[in-house]
């Protein structure tokens, strides 16, 4: 291997990207000793793998915007939502460690209805992709069931956050659920609309009105991500 | 390992962790993709919600941190599927063009080399962007992205050598400067 030509660009990255054995970069070594032309080739692949590393250690924040008030009530909203927490949070005494191994997959929540396994779980965070109203009973009806099947004396938190499709469920002039939205959140379930999802519908020119019960200002991953932090069981629907 | 093994309630929370800590490097990858900062911010959430419901398809743990990378890759071409969208090529907006003026040397820098990234096909731009931000070695990258170890190379080849081109102007004052502020080298 003592000319240039007979070094691949392959082989000059494979070298720059640490990819060659021990021997391989020896041999490419002693190639470039003796070419000048192949050790700056070698400099220039060095370069522009610098130059990419470069061009993205520091990459503009995602830009968050804050929702807008979307519903008349979406400051009770989140004062409700804050004053249940508190609620809960009193009278549960902090967070309860799961000790049951659920599959968060949707698949898995046939496994809920066993009354044993229902037992030993604690709080839920339920999330809606899906737009058909199907999957939105559904939800609905989990949370409704993970409520009553809660052990006595320990109130069992419930939250559900909608986003992509599934933000119609919160959708006011859309869903088809706002009475059972409404039931569920007198039984102290909360509803989070994401944000960003609403800022999509929005971009496309559409208004989001949300139901009067849904909690504006979070976005899906942020809450799911907050919860799961504090040992929740994420279900996604 | 069974999957109750691997993903006892430790695993599950180091699971959470790893998913958290790896925000971060999924947003810097996601930008380099699309260079649209809520464009990437999105694919990174639906890649961590994907990976938080999907937990049981991680077979080992140690693999995790490509399996992420490899859910952010599918969610892009999810997304450009249903955008019919090409997100590379002369059309590209650079959205990034805030630039206060005692940086614009580096800034100028900066927007050239993405804007070259950007310029590169999708595929290349991955496999670059792979091997030179998160230096994932070409089997990783190859499983991220499902393609042979071969085409990985082969397209970070012809990648960078379209890069080369894009950035034949750039003048040595230009380049990082020396490292003057080494605090320590491997």
């Amino acid at each position: 291997m003592n000319k240039d030509d007979h070094i691949s660009e392959e082989q000059l990255n494979a070298f720059v990207d640490g990819e060659l054995d021990s021997e391989e970069k020896t041999q490419l070594f002693g190639a470039a000793e003796q070419s000048a032309e192949l050790d700056q080739r070698l400099c220039q692949q060095r370069k522009l793998k610098e130059l990419v590393k470069h061009a993205y250690r520091d990459v503009p924040e995602p830009g968050r915007r804050l929702t807008k008030h979307r519903t008349p009530n979406s400051m009770l909203g989140m004062a409700i939502a804050a004053s249940m927490l508190l609620f809960l949070g009193i009278t549960t005494g902090l967070l309860i460690p799961r000790v049951f191994d659920q599959d968060p997959n949707p698949g898995g929540l046939a496994s809920t209805t066993n009354p044993q396994a229902i037992a030993a779980m604690e709080n839920y965070i339920l999330h809606v992709v899906s737009g058909d109203p199907a999957q939105m009973k559904r939800a609905l009806q989990q949370a409704k069931e993970l409520l009553s099947t809660a052990e006595p004396g320990k109130p069992r938190q419930v939250e559900v956050v909608a986003n992509e499709q599934g933000l119609d469920l919160l959708r006011s002039d859309v869903t088809p659920f706002a009475e059972e939205i409404s039931a569920l959140a007198s039984e102290q379930v909360i509803f989070y609309a994401c944000s960003r999802a609403i800022e999509r519908l929005e971009e496309k020119g559409v208004e989001v009105k949300l139901v009067p019960q849904a909690v504006p200002g979070y976005t899906a991953l942020d809450r799911v991500v907050e919860r799961l932090q504090d040992d929740w069981q994420y279900v996604k629907i | 390992m069974a999957y109750k093994k691997l993903f006892g309630i430790s695993q599950r929370r180091a699971f959470k962790r790893l998913v958290v800590n790896n925000r971060e490097r999924l947003y810097r990858m996601a930008y380099a993709w699309t260079s649209d900062p809520h464009l990437a911010d999105d694919l990174v959430q639906q890649t961590l919600l994907k990976a938080l419901s999907n937990q049981k398809q991680l077979r080992e743990f140690a693999a995790a941190e490509g399996w992420l990378f490899r859910i952010l890759a599918n969610c892009l071409t999810d997304y450009r599927r249903a955008k019919r969208e090409f997100l590379s090529g002369d059309n590209l907006e650079i959205v990034d063009k805030t630039t206060p003026e005692h940086q614009a040397g580096e800034q100028q820098l900066v927007q050239k080399v993405r804007e070259a990234v950007q310029k590169l096909p999708i595929n290349h731009c991955q496999v670059i962007t792979l091997v030179d931000l998160e230096e994932f070695s070409y089997a990783s990258v190859a499983q991220i992205l499902d393609i042979p170890v071969g085409t990985v190379m082969s397209r970070l080849c012809r990648g960078r050598r379209a890069l080369r081109d894009h950035l034949t102007d750039i003048k040595p004052r230009e380049m990082p400067r020396p490292a003057v502020n080494i605090k320590r080298v491997k």
